[in-house]
């Protein structure tokens, strides 16, 4: 399972979660691309595009776009209704969204402390005894 | 009636957890149901079951138990990513079958199936060796987090999106021996990944 697209080192990741994310694609053997495709989602009456959504990874064997998110969960309301957008314009595309708690988990996982730090104070998970 | 001790048994471990999400009863009935329809399915076929250390042991271990036909039982362990492992590259075999299995019927055993990286990574070493059969046997899915469809024979239980330990699953290496699955509470968590 060879890699070619993938290069975390020179790509120019918006967040240092993504470029942690890449790393564990890469050591997997999972190809990625980082922001490969923009969608539209509105245009305004001359056809100029008014509102666009880039997901940060694009997995091709998978054909699996994925969005990683950091906000809280109450902030992620305008997040989850591009996604909705997206699914309903383009339901041919497959898109997964890591919230910050998946990638917290993920982070515990894998023994990155100094991001799943960064991850904590969450409401995700919460104590229901 | 469970063979194993009451949670309030595991003292500390017990009092760490929110709440109990499946019960060791629970667990004990759906790994029965999962070794009957094995038996059933693989019978006359002497299928080597192999499974994943650490984690995967404890059901690994109640599952062929729970099995009554012949098989055979064999173990791997590969490098998980980690701050330690992750400039290595790809994952590294860290302890490989000891026999080969081209031409056996081979039935992959794992606790937990979340992204599916693991697994397919394994599935795919498994693959090249040529099997007469590969199917895969799953106690936990967290499909929501799957990054890599992994096609799942047999599996016991669908888990939510929660930090959750017991029955192998651990926290930085504890709470494997817990005999239920629980939710790690938030402050445990927290404290943990806090440095304190």
């Amino acid at each position: 399972m060879n890699n070619p697209q993938s290069q975390p080192d020179s790509t120019a990741f918006v967040h240092p979660i993504e470029a942690e994310f890449a790393r564990i694609l890469d050591y997997y053997g999972i190809q990625w691309e980082y922001e490969p495709h923009t969608f539209t989602l509105t245009t305004d009456d001359e056809g100029n595009v008014t509102e666009a959504f880039s997901p940060d990874f694009y997995l091709p064997q998978q054909d699996l776009y994925v969005e990683l998110t950091i906000m809280r969960p109450k902030l992620i309301t305008k997040k989850n209704r591009k996604i909705q957008r997206l699914q309903e314009l383009y339901p041919h595309i497959n898109i997964k969204l890591f919230k910050r708690s998946d990638l917290r988990d993920m982070m515990i996982k894998y023994g990155i402390d100094e991001q799943a730090a960064n991850l904590l104070g969450t409401d995700a998970q919460t104590n229901e005894s | 009636m469970s063979h194993y001790y009451p949670p309030e048994k595991y003292g500390q471990l017990n009092d760490d957890v929110s709440r109990v999400l499946l019960s060791t009863e629970e667990i004990e009935q759906r790994v029965r149901e999962l070794g009957d329809q094995i038996s059933r399915d693989y019978v006359e076929l002497n299928p080597l079951l192999v499974g994943v250390l650490k984690g995967g042991m404890t059901f690994m271990a109640d599952l062929l138990r729970m099995i009554t036909i012949p098989i055979e039982v064999d173990f791997m362990a590969v490098s998980s990513y980690s701050r330690e492992t992750r400039d290595r590259g790809l994952v590294r075999m860290q302890k490989d079958l000891d026999e080969p299995i081209n031409g056996r019927h081979v039935l992959f055993i794992e606790h937990i199936i979340d992204t599916g990286l693991t697994l397919n990574y394994l599935l795919h070493n498994l693959k090249v060796r040529n099997p007469a059969s590969l199917k895969v046997c799953v106690l936990f899915d967290k499909s929501r987090r799957r990054l890599v469809d992994v096609p799942l024979a047999y599996k016991g239980f669908d888990l939510p999106d929660r930090f959750v330990v017991g029955y192998g699953l651990d926290f930085r290496e504890r709470y494997r021996n817990l005999p239920y699955v629980g939710i790690l509470k938030s402050e445990v968590l927290h404290a943990n990944n806090n440095g304190s």
